[in-house]
């Protein structure tokens, strides 16, 4: 991938790999349904928490209640945005080679939350809890001292979910660099 | 103090001000680790319509503070504000303000 450039028609397009497609499909997927699939367990999933925070500290019962009218649109909405870019990759995925994507105003909406959305979710999975943490990972994802005899590891997993979360911010910054005009 | 221009968030915070009196509740972004600055300042231009020089200013306070306070007035317009917010990935949350 290139990054988002804007072309002379004033769209935002960037050139996806398949593998790059196939990959913000699977996290998109990912984050949508974690949102969309109501949770049996009674423990809600950290990264849930982060997408749907509360919003009044040290007031259960406030929080409660915003959370009872706010989380089904929002969810909803985040859920839209994450098939949005699905959508939007689909033809980059099936692909042989390098493909043109194009969003649309709306489109680039969706990819920014979207984009958003993953990146907490995984930071949540790295463990990633403040700024401290965000600066390991980055030297986590820079550190290429992975096992190749022993690809499954968890160290190993961990080492390939910072990179994609490095590529994912990178992704973004390209993203609101383009639109920030 | 700079003289105000049109649209200046000047102009909202001497509203803001007096509006306080009345409906007493602000919305507050809260840092964290995974929002980029360039993304947060981008919301605070689109979405509250701040100018850059504002935007970039209540995003470093966000960063080198832990938090800023972005927007002022009623219970529910700050409940609004802080649903926004959701929708794009920061954390934000309200309480009285302490005016």
């Amino acid at each position: 991938m290139n990054g988002f450039r804007v072309t002379p028609d004033g769209a935002i397009s960037t050139e996806l790999e398949p593998v790059e497609a196939a990959l913000l499909t699977q996290l998109a997927s990912q984050v949508a349904g974690l949102i969309g699939e109501p949770t049996s367990s009674d423990v809600p999933d950290p990264a849930l928490l982060r997408l749907l925070p509360d919003a009044y500290p040290g007031d259960a019962e406030a929080s409660a209640e915003f959370r009872r009218f706010t989380a089904e649109g929002l969810a909803e909405r985040k859920v839209r945005n994450a098939q949005t870019m699905i959508v939007d990759v689909a033809d980059a995925v099936t692909a042989d080679a390098q493909t043109e994507v194009q969003l649309t105003v709306e489109s680039v909406q969706s990819w920014l939350r979207t984009l958003t959305d993953i990146r907490l979710v995984l930071a949540t999975r790295l463990g990633i809890l403040d700024d401290a943490d965000a600066r390991a990972a980055d030297g986590e994802a820079d550190d290429d001292e992975a096992d190749d005899d022993d690809i499954d590891s968890e160290a190993d997993q961990k080492l390939m979910l910072a990179d994609v979360y490095e590529w994912l911010g990178w992704v973004q910054e390209s993203l609101v660099s383009a639109i920030d005009r | 103090m700079q003289p105000t221009i049109a649209g200046s968030t000047e102009t909202v915070l001497d509203v803001d001000a007096i509006a306080a009196m009345d409906a007493p509740w602000v919305t507050i972004v809260w840092n964290d680790p995974v929002n980029l600055m360039s993304y947060v300042s981008w919301v605070f231009r689109s979405y509250f319509g701040f100018s850059r020089e504002e935007a970039d200013r209540r995003m470093l306070q966000v960063h080198n503070d832990g938090r800023a306070m972005v927007a002022s007035g009623s219970r529910e317009e700050m409940e609004r504000h802080v649903e926004a917010m959701h929708d794009l990935g920061l954390w934000a949350t309200l309480e009285k303000s302490e005016l």
